[in-house]
């Protein structure tokens, strides 16, 4: 049984405890409702009234149930009805549409224009006070309800394919309709049902307590807690009592609703909340005691890094060096890896992920030693942005909608720098014209959803590039573009290497043509392992590992159609292969890579390959 | 910009013709006349000149289309009609008792929204801790006491018991500011208490579903600091659907501060609503229903505004 099943069971015991007790009412052993007992009025509890007796000494907790069940009548009652009419409703305006949709799923949506006591209010004026007129009220008030939910359901189920193909095979619609979309539409109607007895109940209660609900001398809980309100200086527990009973079972049908939604609906439940927002997070690492860097330490050095999720590695033992100055570029299909290692380095790593080994050395302006993969977040904040920088690939959700350009490219200068007023409106215009962002001084009061893709983008590098990074983290930053655009955006690249020559490039990508383009030195990585790695101009020369020359021989050539997919996919960390992880997909592969997992070798200097028969490799 | 607030406000006058319609069309075409229904009292069937009489001054004699027009140029001229009760102009009655009910909400809406979003957005960045579930739990629970529940425990509790304020009751705020205050507390308060379960339970989910986004990963790869990060980048953004919730909720409280009003004596619009309807005086029911369905209608379209403010997307889309 999952959690969020037994978390129904309380809500649901209490709510099935509750309407059995006001079912059995009439059989419980319980003092008359209506029997008075003038002298014996306020008395406090007793053997014979275990809850005391109201103001003409009648016994409070056999009102209590009966009250009980005149409430639970009224609003299960009306939310029966209600379910009824509007399933109907809903079904028929949802399945026909045109015009059935407009007398049905319309009409029942002008009800929701008028506030809801307000309605009740309305019937009962014009039928006066009573039991069913407050039936009437609640069906009419909570119809649109199921309409809408329904409505939905059938909109999304009638399109499906054997809907139609049942259609054209004659079936007669109704039959349809009750077959298939009922079934599927049962439990979002459950969820709304608990909700609607409880606000039902609301209401009912609320106009009980106005005298305009149900009439004495039927007890109810409103009626109780109206007449309590006079005595409340000699009696206050009887104001107390159906309080706690209305409160108590409103809530109940309440958490009833909550958690039916969560059981019938998993993905409905967020994930919580997210670790960096709390200062002594359990993940916090030890900050490392940076030491004084070598001379001629690269910029980042990445060694045997691995990130998992629980238990699952995702990405496994991986190595990397950039040195400055230096563009990598890190590519691969979807799943290889690529993007996690990238946001390892900035200690942005979804939750769920953790590194689970190996170090980052990084060289700090200072010449200090960090590994970026045990930096806690405070230690790595610092970096982040400032030394260490990012572009995101998809610049339309990356940029915050509601501020400025100008104030968020400002904001990653403030956020290292003190820089205020007319200095950081300048610097400001100034990046956005070296990233060409055109009219810079009119562009920065642009929001986001005002500026083309390619513009995004752009600002987007101003971002990043804002306090001239010694490492820059570009991860597929051409992807979300149109070829033109792309080109452009590369050009912006190979200039901003041009301007700050000392500036490492980790650029992550699954277009080898970009790479080609941008990169001096690549890796290739498949399914969390790096499998190659050596200079761009070799490694396209003469690629010493199957899947690269696979990704190569796929690179559309010279404007020619020649786009050979590499058959299968890449696997997933579920089932990994035991011997070497492109073995099913590899057209070299031999008994021999289905045994053991390849070990790195170095078939030249500088050159990194994954694979047994490397030599072979063409 | 203009044009989409134009537009939206072209659909909210739609709206306001319908509800006008319909309320018009619910007291006429429902079996039984009017008139009959207001001359008799219990089982005692009314005296039938008396019912003609009074169906001659209601104007139910004139065909239904007639009475329709006479209806709506009443309604665009300001002229809601007399009361049955007394004869004074429905609309004075509302003009006068409107901005109390106003001010309730008014002040109610600011105790849950000053405290609700803090709140809510406390319980997403501890969500599934403790404070979260108590946070959780306790807004279940206010959520689920009825506000004449509420208002009578507070009575009890802070006017009976410990007498700190005033059970109910109401003092213009130009005779005494101080006690108008003191008087409004409470039922502001009790107002305030499902509302802020409302807000603290919006802005938790909304927080959490920001703190997905990409922008907020953007913001933390800038090197922000935690805080500047919640405030322009989170919360900034999470406010829009608790703004727009706040904002039906509202609407809604317009017609649902009766009980309020009730439990508190406040001589607010929807207090004089249960007296109308209590005495079916219709006019005063009509009207009063018309002026609050109205302002649901406005809010919305206020709502949708400052929404399209905030979020400068939404007014291209459309
Ligand atoms: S080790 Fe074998 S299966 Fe793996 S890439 Fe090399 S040849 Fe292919």
């Amino acid at each position: 049984m999952s959690r969020s099943t037994r978390k129904l069971i309380l809500p649901g015991t209490i709510a099935a405890l509750i309407v059995a007790t006001v079912l059995l009412a009439p059989l419980l052993p319980l003092q008359d409702v209506r029997g008075m007992d003038i002298p014996n009025r306020f008395a406090g509890p007793s053997a014979g009234h275990w809850l005391g007796q109201d103001d003409f000494g009648r016994d409070v907790l056999s009102r209590l149930i009966w009250g009980g069940r005149a409430s639970l009548f009224i609003a299960v009652g009306s939310a029966i009805f209600a379910a009824i009419i509007g399933t109907a409703l809903g079904l028929l305006g949802g399945y026909f549409r045109g015009a059935v949709e407009l007398v049905t799923v319309r009409a029942a949506e002008i009800i929701l224009c008028l506030p809801p006591l307000l309605l009740a209010l309305l019937v009962v004026t014009i039928l006066g006070a009573g039991t069913w007129p407050l039936v009437l009220a609640l069906t009419i008030l909570y119809t649109p309800n199921y309409t809408r939910v329904v409505y939905a359901a059938t909109q999304q189920v009638r399109g499906l394919d054997f809907v139609t193909a049942q259609r054209s095979m004659g079936t007669h619609p109704m039959k349809i309709l009750v077959r298939t979309i009922l079934p599927n539409v049962l439990p979002p109607l459950l969820v709304q049902m608990s909700l609607v007895v409880a606000s039902a109940m609301v209401i009912e209660s609320g106009l009980s307590f106005l005298g305009l609900g149900v009439v004495p001398p039927t007890p109810s809980w409103g009626l109780m807690i109206r007449s309590a309100r006079g005595a409340m200086e000699v009696a206050p527990l009887l104001l107390v009592w159906p309080s706690l009973a209305l409160a108590g079972t409103i809530l109940t049908f309440n958490l009833l609703c909550d958690r039916l939604q969560s059981a019938l609906d998993p993905r409905a439940v967020t994930a919580g909340g997210a670790l960096w927002l709390r200062p002594r997070s359990a993940a916090a690492k030890k900050p490392a005691t940076p030491v004084e860097a070598d001379a001629d330490a690269p910029l980042l050095e990445i060694r045997d890094m691995s990130i998992a999720v629980r238990d699952m590695e995702l990405v496994r033992r991986v190595s990397l060096t950039v040195r400055p100055g230096e563009t990598v570029a890190l590519v691969g299909e979807s799943g290889s890896g690529k993007t996690l290692t990238g946001l390892a380095m900035t200690g942005l790593l979804p939750d769920t992920l953790r590194v689970t080994g190996g170090t980052a050395h990084y060289t700090t302006r200072e010449g200090k030693a960090v590994d970026l993969a045990k930096l806690d977040e405070e230690g790595i904040r610092a970096l982040r942005g400032d030394e260490v920088s990012m572009v995101f690939q998809d610049a339309a959700a990356a940029l915050n909608p509601v501020l400025r350009i100008g104030e968020q490219v400002a904001e990653a200068i403030r956020a290292h720098h003190d820089l205020e007023g007319d200095a950081l409106q300048t610097r400001v215009v100034e990046l956005l014209r070296h990233v060409g962002i055109p009219d810079p001084e009119q562009r920065v009061r642009a929001y986001p959803h005002e500026l083309s893709g390619g513009q995004r983008q752009r600002a987007m590098i101003a971002v990043a590039v804002a306090n001239n990074p010694r490492l820059l983290i570009a991860d597929e930053p051409t992807t979300a573009l149109d070829p033109t655009i792309q080109a452009q955006i590369l050009q912006l690249f190979a200039q901003l290497k041009r301007d700050t020559p000392g500036m490492g490039m980790i650029f992550v990508t699954h277009d080898l043509a970009v790479v080609a383009e941008i990169a001096d030195r690549v890796t290739v990585m498949y399914a969390g392992e790096v499998v190659e790695e050596g200079p761009v101009a070799e490694v396209f020369e003469r690629p010493r590992h199957p899947y690269t020359a696979a990704l190569i021989a796929s690179v559309p050539e010279g404007g020619a159609e020649r786009l050979t997919a590499i058959p299968g996919s890449v696997p997933s960390p579920r089932q990994m292969p035991s011997g070497c992880r492109f073995a099913p997909r590899c057209a070299f592969a031999t008994e021999r890579c289905t045994a053991n997992p390849p070990k790195a070798e170095h078939p030249a200097p500088g050159r990194v390959t994954r694979c047994f028969h490397w030599e072979t490799v063409t | 910009m203009l044009r989409y607030i134009a537009t939206r406000s072209l659909v909210a006058l739609f709206l306001v013709w319908i509800v006008v319609s319909v309320v018009f069309l619910l007291l006429h075409l429902i079996p039984g006349d009017p008139a009959e229904l207001l001359l008799s009292q219990g089982n005692v069937a009314a005296d039938p000149q008396a019912v003609a009489a009074l169906r001659e001054q209601m104007g139910l004699n004139a065909p239904l289309w007639q009475q329709y027009i006479d209806h709506m140029t009443g309604v665009l001229t300001g002229d809601l009609g007399a009361s049955f009760r007394d004869g004074a102009p429905v609309i004075e009655q509302i003009a006068l008792r409107l901005p109390r009910t106003l001010e309730v909400i008014l002040a109610a809406s600011l105790i849950a929204t000053g405290i609700g979003v803090p709140l809510g957005t406390y319980a997403a960045i501890r969500a599934d801790g403790k404070a979260d579930a108590v946070i959780s739990f306790f807004a279940s629970a206010s959520l689920s006491t009825p506000v004449f529940v509420v208002g009578s425990v507070v009575i009890l509790i802070f006017a009976q018991k410990l007498q700190w304020l005033p059970a109910g009751g109401f003092t213009p705020f130009s005779e005494d500011p101080l006690e108008h205050l003191q008087l409004l507390l409470l039922p502001a308060c009790t107002v305030a208490l499902s509302l802020l379960a409302v807000i603290t339970r919006m802005s938790r989910a909304s927080v959490l579903e920001v703190l997905q986004r990409d922008y907020v990963r953007t913001a933390r790869a800038k090197g922000l600091p935690r805080n500047p990060i919640l405030r322009r980048h989170v919360v900034r953004n999470a406010l829009i659907p608790v703004l727009t919730v706040l904002g039906l909720e509202m609407g809604t409280l317009i017609g649902g501060t009766v009980l309020v009003e009730f439990v508190f004596n406040w001589p607010g619009l929807s207090g004089y609503l249960v007296a109308a309807v209590d005495a079916r005086d219709y006019p005063e029911v009509v009207g009063i229903v018309m002026t609050i369905s109205v302002l649901f209608v406005f809010l919305n379209l206020v709502v949708d505004v400052v929404n399209a403010l905030l979020d400068p997307r939404i007014s291209l889309v459309r």
